[in-house]
């Protein structure tokens, strides 16, 4: 490829985000182009090439535009770039917040209070100066992924790495340690060829090519998100994938709120992709008022957000993930466990099958092209564990099915596709039951928890059996049901609501900690294991399961009570002293 | 200046026509068709799909008429709308003319109709209460200043008389109306009440009746949103009232298929979502500048289908009307944590406790319909479902203000309920519960 001319096109046809250029010579699948329209270059994706019927000299490329074409004609130049879709990388990722195409929404509002086609600004600062630490010398060998340097970003260390596609490279020349900003080079390295690279801060690398593993693990070790549902029954680890359907108003965007603020890692990437404005808006300017669980540092010193949100052009909400999971991999490869929070993967789906639609794929379930389900998969197996570097990244992906309905295609994909899996019920919903995960449908984790399997099990079980006869109560009532039936379904009820459920609002009830899991699991299982002595005396069976009905409503009262007040240590291990007495029902004052 | 002219359609369709080559025209931008001979001026049309060698257009006024040789005159630029503090009190159409037979309008000047994104740096989080008087909002899913939030309805439900209700009480300086698909007696009965309530000086009306063109139809949202954004822009707090965005989508659904696009879902377009979310994302608190808030009307037959459900995707939560009541079960208000926790200490718990005896209670009322909800506490709670839908799932009557509202609530726990069964706090039950 000669890259001293640029390589153009002209358009031959415009259909909403698609079009068609003609060209001579060479196009290259994959690679952007921009698309000059009245002056401003609009970013394109080559996406098919095909012959021109008209002319045996051309070929034609069909490609979609990011950005709205409006006042788009036919005979428009098109400029090839001969490069694939690429995020840059490098220090000052962290607290930055972008469209869908890695331009900086802050920057970008400086040219106008609109995203108006065609603006553009620089993905990361180019003049912020950085403290370099160079970790080679002269004369080292260096190969694709390794560190030359290190620049502090935030509390982190940021590795200034060897972009991982270089082989074996010796170092030619590097600068003391100094300030400098992305554009400058650092080092200068020569490959096998002998050719000499520039190194600088930060590197762009092709979003649909994985960044590799130094050595991919199982991931083992569970995360802590505060969330007692998950981390008792449905937990994830670092490295692990999760798929959170759930129809609209379950309580999705609460619960990624929550992790946003308590799920334990060093960094959190968020892909607001094609959701409201306003709640990646409440994450950037409420949550930099938060503070992170593990730091004490603002909350947003461990974020970065890619916002392509929902009245966004939609051609760029495809790579808005890849954007996400590339810089996700990136700080993975440096050793740090990574939260990715992707809302919502039905959303990107929806971006491929409009695009197939006016490509006139034939179409495949719901008119989602056929390959969906292998292109979800792709996308989770990005996450991972890497024992090489001790880093992670685990991939929370929000789906958002038509109708609730858990069948449609890319809800069942996802379900394929992930290790665990949070599954949002309209009825719990509807009660306002938060969060709204239903432990017994649609719910699992192939992942340890803080607690152990038995009492996960114990746990779940109690959960069934109480739902069971729930239902049994709804359809022949509860005078058929034996009293201590009755009573197992009070126990399910009190773990429901006093352990399942919490206040996303609250600031103690909001996020629980391993070590208070551990005292409510012993509560929990005290209750599940023993026979409760009721005084039965004489009375009828009706006043008798009217009086368990009374003595758990008490319980469950100063449960919850407990859940938003007790703190310290002494005040937490009330919990398992009066569910003892409660089960002996001893009078208790605790 | 003269504008080119093409003298020759090859195809015209339902709403649709094309013409063969490429006369140079951009993508939607706007043509002006002719009648031969006459000149007279037949319609405005929008350059939707363009190749090198066909062109086609959205025609705005219908194609009924068009002949082969009507006339196509270039206008070089995409649709905008006039925008005029005059235009207050007056009502148009769904391109932005006059259409209640007042005199023409001198525009001040024409904003772009793309409705480009809002850059979310210059949004502010939503903050400020939009009180409505009725308790089922103000206490249970309080309304924010710049939330884009539907009625969800069946078609024979009284949704229009509660959207004009929460229009009337509405703290906006301006209130625009967006009807599309119509009929005239609710065109009527919105301009009756706007009148009657003292709003209509501060009130633009963009109406589509049913029957008329569905390309207007189709741009009205747009032409209307993009003077609310002007008026935003010039720090005005502004009301949209949408009404119905089913039947916006539904002209959406027929035009994608003159176009033969591939339907995803019941006939609609893969892109529904995305068109929907384009229009309700404009309700935004604009940072050194005014407001929009969208208050929309959904008509269905079931939550499922796809106009409600990618709706409920969109909006900040929904209301829903079902028997004429506002039910709590499936009406939601994303943004009230924004705000409900600066009101009363026991607006939050009470909202929850009182939603969760009613689901409660809405199972025992499924038991009790096959007789198995005989005992006392289920005979308690359908007592209080009765008791609930009667006095706080009605959303018409006289306004109550917050505090009384929550007064109201402790009242009906207090005529059902032993205080451990609320699940609310000992502190609480204490401080309100005699």
């Amino acid at each position: 490829m000669n890259n001293n001319t640029t390589r153009t096109g002209k358009l031959i046809s415009i259909q909403d985000s698609l079009v068609k250029a003609r060209f001579y010579g060479n196009a290259i699948m994959g690679e952007t182009a921009n698309v000059i329209v009245d002056g401003k270059s609009l970013q394109a994706e080559v996406l098919q090439i095909i012959p021109d019927p008209k002319n045996s000299d051309a070929g034609i490329v069909e490609m979609q535009v990011f950005e709205d074409l409006t006042g788009a004609q036919i005979g428009d130049q098109v400029e090839f770039t001969g490069k694939s879709l690429s995020v840059l990388l490098g220090p000052g990722l962290l607290t930055s917040i972008w469209d869908g195409l890695q331009n900086p929404l802050y920057k970008l509002g400086e040219q106008n209070a609109y995203l108006v086609p065609g603006m553009k600004a620089p993905a990361l600062d180019e003049e912020k100066l950085w403290e370099f630490t160079p970790s080679v010398a002269v004369g080292d060998k260096v190969n694709g992924g390794d560190a030359i340097g290190t620049v502090p970003e935030g509390r982190l260390t940021h590795s200034i790495l060897v972009p991982f596609n270089f082989g074996k490279c010796k170092v030619e020349s590097i600068i003391e340690k100094s300030e400098v900003n992305i554009t400058e080079t650092v080092a200068v390295i020569s490959d096998s060829q002998n050719t000499k690279h520039e190194l600088k801060l930060a590197f762009r690398w092709a979003v649909k090519s994985p960044i590799p593993f130094k050595d991919r693990a199982i991931p083992s070790k569970t995360i802590s998100t505060g969330v007692r549902v998950i981390d008792l029954l449905a937990p994830v680890s670092y490295g692990g994938t999760v798929g959170n359907p759930g129809p609209f108003g379950a309580g999705k965007t609460v619960l990624q709120h929550s992790l946003c603020k308590y799920a334990l890692a060093d960094i959190i990437i968020m892909a607001a992709c094609g959701e409201r404005a306003g709640e990646a808006v409440e994450v950037f300017k409420d949550f930099a008022e938060l503070e992170d669980p593990s730091t004490g540092d603002s909350l947003m010193n461990r974020m970065c957000i890619f916002g392509n949100t929902s009245s966004m052009p939609v051609a760029a909400r495809e790579a808005s993930v890849f954007i996400a999971l590339t810089v996700g991999e990136y700080y993975r490869y440096q050793g740090y466990n990574v939260v990715l929070l992707a809302d919502s993967t039905s959303r990107w789906a929806q971006a491929l099958r409009e695009r197939s639609g006016r490509q006139g794929d034939i179409p495949g379930p719901e008119a989602f092209p056929m390959d969906i389900p292998d292109q979800i998969k792709g996308m989770y197996q990005r996450a991972g564990a890497d024992q090489g570097t001790g880093g992670s990244l685990t991939f929370i992906g929000t789906v958002s099915p038509a109708g609730g309905n858990f069948q449609e295609p890319v809800t069942q994909a996802t379900m394929d596709a992930t290790g665990s899996f949070w599954g949002l019920s309209q009825d719990r919903a509807d009660a306002k039951k938060y969060p709204a995960i239903d432990p017994l449908s649609y719910t699992s984790s192939v992942y340890d928890s803080f607690i152990s399997w038995d009492d996960r099990n114990k746990m779940l079980q109690t959960l069934y059996e109480a739902n069971g006869i729930d239902q049994t109560i709804s359809t022949i009532g509860l005078k058929k049901v034996p009293v201590e039936k009755y009573v197992l379904y009070q126990k399910g009820l009190t773990i429901d609501f006093c352990v399942m459920q919490q206040n996303a609002f609250h600031k103690l009830d909001a996020c629980t900690r391993p070590e208070r899991l551990i005292v409510i699991n012993e509560a929990v299982q005290k209750l599940i294991d023993s026979t409760i002595n009721f005084a039965q005396d004489d009375k009828e069976d009706e006043e008798v399961k009217e009086m368990v009905k009374a003595k758990f409503d008490e319980l469950r009262q100063w449960w919850k009570d407990w859940n938003l007040s007790a703190q310290s240590i002494d005040e937490m291990a009330v919990l398992p002293k009066k569910v003892e007495q409660f089960i002996f029902q001893e009078e208790y004052t605790l | 200046m003269i504008r080119k002219e093409i003298n020759r359609i090859s195809e015209v369709g339902k709403a649709l026509i094309s013409v063969e080559g490429n006369p140079g025209v951009a993508l939607n931008h706007v043509v002006e068709l002719l009648e031969a001979g006459t000149n007279q001026s037949l319609s405005f049309a929008k350059a939707i799909n363009i190749t090198e060698d066909s062109t086609r257009f959205q025609v705005f006024n219908g194609t009924q008429g068009l002949s082969t040789q009507t006339k196509i005159r270039m206008h070089e630029v995409p649709l905008t709308a006039g925008f005029s503090y005059n235009m207050l009190g007056r009502s148009f159409d769904g391109i932005g003319d006059v259409a209640d037979g007042g005199p023409e309008i001198i525009f001040d000047k024409y904003v772009s109709t793309r409705l480009d994104t809002l850059n979310p740096t210059v949004r502010l989080v939503p903050k400020q209460p939009l009180w409505t008087g009725i308790p089922m909002i103000d206490v249970f899913n309080t309304l924010v200043k710049s939330q884009k939030i539907p009625i969800f309805a069946g078609p024979t439900e009284p949704y229009n008389r509660l959207l004009s209700q929460i229009a009337q009480g509405a703290q906006a300086d301006v209130i625009i109306f967006a009807g599309i698909g119509l009929k005239f007696d609710e065109y009527h009965y919105f301009k009756e009440q706007l009148s009657q309530s003292g709003n209509i000086d501060k009130t633009i009306m963009f109406t589509h009746l049913a029957g008329d063109s569905q390309i207007k139809g189709l741009m009205l949202p747009d032409v209307a949103l993009s003077v609310s954004r002007e008026f935003a822009d010039q720090g005005k707090d502004v009301l949209v009232l949408l009404t119905d965005m089913t039947n916006w989508s539904n002209i959406l659904r027929n035009v994608a298929n003159y176009q033969d696009q591939i339907p995803s879902l019941q006939g609609y377009p893969g892109s529904l979502y995305s068109e929907l979310a384009k229009r309700y994302e404009v309700a935004a608190d604009i940072e050194g500048a005014g407001s929009i808030t969208i208050i929309g009307a959904t008509t269905l037959e079931s939550l499922e289908d796809p106009v409600p459900d990618n709706t409920g995707y969109i909006t900040e939560g929904q209301f829903f009307l079902d028997n004429g009541k506002l039910k709590l079960a499936r009406s939601l208000s994303r943004l009230k944590q924004q705000v409900n926790d600066t009101t009363r200490d026991d607006h939050r718990p009470i909202m929850t406790a009182m939603a969760s005896l009613l689901a409660d209670a809405e199972k025992a009322y499924e038991a009790a319909e096959v007789g198995a909800a005989n005992d006392t506490f289920s005979q308690k709670l359908l007592r209080y479902r009765e008791d609930f839908i009667a006095n706080m799932e009605e959303p018409f009557g006289e306004p109550i203000e917050l505090e009384a509202a929550l007064d109201k609530c402790w009242d009906i726990l207090k005529r059902h309920f032993e205080p451990t069964e609320t699940g609310l706090s000992k502190k609480l039950i204490e401080q309100y519960w005699n």
